[in-house]
């Protein structure tokens, strides 16, 4: 029960540091089809028919409210895990439920339950409707599907992989770990697969189904030297088809990790205070997601309570710095075909070439500031409100090159994985946790570093990145989860190298 | 005890036995929950629901799963549980998963630990809106022209739980809590809005504070951040505040775990029977508060409690060892994880410990930061104030603190004497010297 109102955090587990790779081209036919095999699922399963939808939001908007809508979801969770060299236990749960919403403004009455029977869903939409106190409204009189794009295609279902297909790629992250280094002393790892089937109906006649896939394979390595240990994680997926996961995926998740811990005993601790860093690419994005991505949720600015809630239009970076929130990359953790409010997934500038441009609205704050949604209402599952959440959150390519930006620091930190982070919406405070990196010391990378946390002002961090490299890559991992208001859902990162002139360094030496 | 869930728990294990398992156990759980937030003098959010959940671990060929289902109808069940005990036997043998031997089932203890509120079938849904709406009141005429934003909340909830065992557990809790609070936004230099809170949770309503003390704790805590900047990095004591000394502690808790050190993640693995801390520090497990939110009479395995030294004046005393990795560490078990933990306070209050430490910061946030199980090495940005003999120099935002936990619970001076009693972390705030604290 503890409180994380009004501060979010952001993790990506201890085993879910990622990798990172080249921002894909997309082929747009590719996209063009609609995630057709998720229509009817609700029907055909558990009797969702449009007349009993009508029904309970007729319920729900018996006392009045500008709208009200339904979420169905189904999502079966499989987790395979090994430890001590054998693929030795096996997780699943199944979510079943309804959540109901009455909107008045910016004011929600919300109602669940676990039964899909109309008795239940009736009584759940009568406290959803407890947040008007006027006279009823009605619903659309009829649904219109909602044709999407499929971000994320599957040939396979998940639920549809046998086990046995599963335990051999489990047990050769194992095997591989050990073969590659003799340092190494304990595996874990394991296989997580989510499947989750929505159906979003809306007093407004929308009505929408969509089938999210999210997975990752993982692994964390304990290496020991001269009586000292060390422990490194690295994890690969997203929102995958099976297919992804090949051997080399298998290969190159068990390598990153022995090499990320066996490299640590090398580690030393960077000196206190402030100082110049470079963020590596990719995984570092981070960074844009805590110093900017949640300041600008919209949710925070309607009330005013974001230190980004009077700049939209002002200058508050360099020319070169274009930062993107985007649901339409495909395969990655926080793409959407549709969000859970049922508007389509969809790209959002945050910043465009230094100005400050645009929040990340739901239909509540889009009511609110006269805009369109964009499509960032997103929820951790029926049993959650709605909240203005971040996608897959980076920062497009700059004029620099990699080695021009480290060549340019006597003496600071590079950043090369990060293991979480936090931010404090109103001061725009944010820190984030280094599990690796290096010093830069007259231009050059020098020795690893390890455990940091680094300390920063959103603001003063854009006004501060002075240097932008071509080199964007988006993180490959599958496990960055990001947590609001009590709530977790799947997003992604990316970034090229920058340079901020100066954060603030945790260490231990004054 | 529950009798609709106590036999729906043993119709399946009745249906996993049928199936081919050679043991389970179920563990089901029924609630309701309650939460009322108002924002601008009107609610801003009202939600609430029945929920159900029930979780059937197998044994099966010296094989193990889990699964946890919210859809609890029969005929969804059994093809669920089937399919589990199915699945079960796919998986790689295990000679260490079984469940517990029936002895450390007995000797519950004999106290009632008074964690459910009768009163909570009785209330009042209009109490819900009367009490955050007060709350409301007090924050804004507190914080005045000043005030960006205030949002009042309160949240309550019941919950029964039944665990059963194939092999003769039977055993059923049943727990309220009540939480109130409120995030308030004031207006600072510049772009800076700080946002304060405070939240309390108990599992009475009697035992919740009154709306006006809550409040005035909401604004203390929002005006006492007001100007905060980053300080040149100095060593310098610190005092860790009780309601945030858990955020520190978890890093030497994550290290207590049979499974931690079993899995080489631990660095106390070594540790037992050493010192590892000051002799201030004194840690219990007690599962048997009355009136804790931890408290238990037994755990997640059904293994009867105890309370526990866990760290005797800075003397590693325990671990909290499960069934499983118990076995596999050849250990005796302990129980599965935490309840109630425990610093025994100190004679001080933190104001008289802050005019005898001179020039120090007392933390009352944190952001960001990690701990390292395996190897100890922790850091954290920290939020609070620089004080100086006891009177309040600035406030501190943008800082960090670092360190190894073997080395930074060493430096525990003193215990104050206020512990936190809104959580089942009922820690009291924590002095400590000679820290580097990082800013400039």
């Amino acid at each position: 029960m503890q409180q994380l109102t009004r501060r979010s955090f952001l993790k990506t587990t201890a085993t879910a540091a990622a990798g990172a790779t080249i921002l894909p081209v997309l082929s747009r036919d590719w996209l063009a089809f609609s995630a057709g095999d998720a229509t009817g699922y609700f029907e055909n399963g558990f009797g969702i028919t449009d007349s009993l939808c009508r029904k309970v939001l007729a319920g729900a908007l018996a006392r009045g409210g500008d709208f009200a809508d339904l979420y169905f979801e189904h999502t079966i969770t499989n987790y395979l895990m090994l430890e001590d060299g054998k693929v030795n236990r096996a997780y699943t749960n199944i979510a079943l439920g309804v959540g109901i919403r009455t909107v008045k403004g910016d004011q929600v009455g919300y109602g669940y339950t676990q039964e899909l029977t109309e008795q239940s869903m009736l009584a759940a939409a009568a406290t959803a409707a407890t947040i008007a106190s006027s006279t009823a409204t009605t619903p659309a009189g009829a649904f219109i599907g909602l044709k999407t794009k499929n971000y994320y295609p599957l040939k396979t279902l998940l639920s549809e992989i046998p086990l046995s297909s599963k335990l051999p790629m489990v047990q050769s992250v194992n095997d591989r770990c050990f073969a590659l280094s003799p340092l190494v002393i304990k595996v874990s790892a394991g296989f997580n697969d989510v499947q989750k089937r929505i159906l979003i109906v809306s007093s407004d006649g929308t009505k929408v189904e969509d089938l999210l896939p999210s997975n990752f394979l993982f692994t964390n390595v304990v290496a020991e030297k001269n009586g000292r240990k060390e422990r490194a994680g690295w994890n690969l997926g997203g929102r995958k088809d099976f297919s992804f996961y090949t051997q080399a995926i298998t290969d190159e998740v068990a390598q990153t990790a022995v090499e990320r811990s066996v490299i640590l005993f090398d580690a030393v601790k960077p000196p206190a205070g402030e100082i110049p860093v470079v963020l590596g690419p990719g995984l570092t994005g981070i960074l844009l997601h805590e110093a900017i991505g949640h300041g600008m949720e919209a949710d925070f600015n309607r009330k005013k309570i974001s230190t980004y809630a009077t700049m939209i239009g002002k200058q508050v970076a360099e020319p070169f710095v274009t930062i993107i929130d985007d649901a339409t990359l495909p395969g990655l953790p926080g793409s959407l075909n549709v969000d859970d409010e049922g508007t389509p997934g969809q790209k959002t500038l945050l910043v465009d070439k230094g100005i400050l441009t645009s929040y990340l609205h739901d239909k509540i704050s889009a009511r609110h500031y006269g805009v369109a949604s964009t499509g960032s209402g997103r929820r951790q599952s029926y049993e959650h409100y709605v909240q203005p959440r971040m996608r897959n959150t980076y920062m497009l390519a700059g004029p620099a090159t990699p080695d021009d930006v480290i060549r340019s620091v006597d003496k600071g930190i590079y950043v090369q994985d990060v293991s979480n982070g936090e931010v404090k919406i109103g001061e725009g405070d944010f820190a984030f946790y280094v599990s690796q990196g290096r010093m830069i010391e007259k231009g050059k990378l020098t020795a690893p570093i390890k455990d940091i946390n680094i300390m920063g002002n959103g603001p003063k961090m854009l006004n501060n990145v002075t240097m932008v490299a071509s080199d964007l890559e988006m993180s490959r991992g599958g496990a960055g989860m990001c947590g609001k208001g009590g709530q977790g859902v799947p997003v992604g990162f990316g970034q090229p190298t920058i340079l901020v002139k100066s954060l603030t360094v945790g260490g231990t030496q004054a | 005890m529950n009798k609709e869930l106590l036999d729906l728990a043993q119709w399946s294990m009745k249906t996993a036995k049928s199936a081919g398992a050679d043991e389970c156990r179920v563990s089901i759980q029924s609630g309701r929950s309650v939460e009322v937030s108002y924002r601008e003098r009107k609610p801003e959010n009202i939600k609430e629901a029945s929920t159900r959940g029930l979780s059937v671990e197998v044994f099966a060929n010296s094989r193990y799963s889990a699964q946890t289902t919210s859809d609890l109808r029969k005929d969804s069940l059994k093809p669920f549980i089937e399919n589990a005990v199915a699945s079960t036997k796919l998986l790689a043998e295990d000679p260490f998963r079984t469940l517990p031997d029936v002895k450390f089932y007995r000797d519950r203890a004999k106290v009632e630990l008074g964690v459910f509120d009768a009163a909570y079938e009785s209330l009042n849904p209009e109490d819900r809106h009367t009490t955050v709406k007060a709350i409301e009141e007090i924050c804004l005429a507190r914080g005045g022209s000043k005030v960006i934003s205030v949002t009042a909340e309160v949240a309550d909830g019941r919950s029964d739980v039944v665990l059963a065992a194939s092999n003769g557990l039977e055993g059923q809790r049943g727990f309220t809590y009540y939480r109130a609070g409120a995030v308030m936004t004031l207006q600072d230099e510049g772009s800076r809005r700080p946002n304060g809170y405070h939240f309390v949770t108990t599992v009475a309503k009697r035992t919740l504070p009154g709306a006006e003390e809550i409040g005035l704790e909401v604004a203390r805590r929002t005006f006492d951040l007001l100007g905060g900047v980053k300080i040149k990095t100095e060593t310098l004591p610190v005092i860790i505040e009780n309601s945030n000394v858990p955020r520190v502690l978890n890093g030497l808790i994550a290290a207590m775990y049979a499974r931690s050190v079993q899995q080489k993640q631990s660095f106390l693995a070594d540790k037992k029977g050493k010192k590892i801390a000051s002799d201030r520090l004194t840690l219990i497990d007690d599962p048997h508060v009355v009136g804790g939110l931890g408290s238990r009479l037994f755990d997640g395995e059904g293994m009867a409690t105890k309370k526990r030294v866990m760290i005797d004046a800075g003397v590693l005393n325990e671990f909290y060892v499960d069934w499983y990795y118990g076995r596999k560490l050849g250990w005796e078990p302990t129980t599965a994880g935490m309840s109630n933990l425990i610093i025994p306070p100190g004679k001080r209050s933190v104001r008289e410990i802050m005019k005898d430490l001179g020039r120090g910061i007392l933390i009352t946030g944190f952001i960001g930061g990690n701990s390292n199980s395996t190897t100890g090495d922790a850091s954290m940005g920290i939020i609070g104030h620089l004080f100086d003999q006891g009177a309040p120099v600035q406030a501190v935002a943008e800082m960090n603190v670092a360190g190894n936990h073997l080395e930074f619970w060493q430096k525990l001076s003193e215990v104050a004497n206020d512990p936190w009693p809104y959580s089942s972390w009922r820690t009291p705030s924590l002095v400590f010297t000679d820290v580097v604290v990082s800013g400039t």
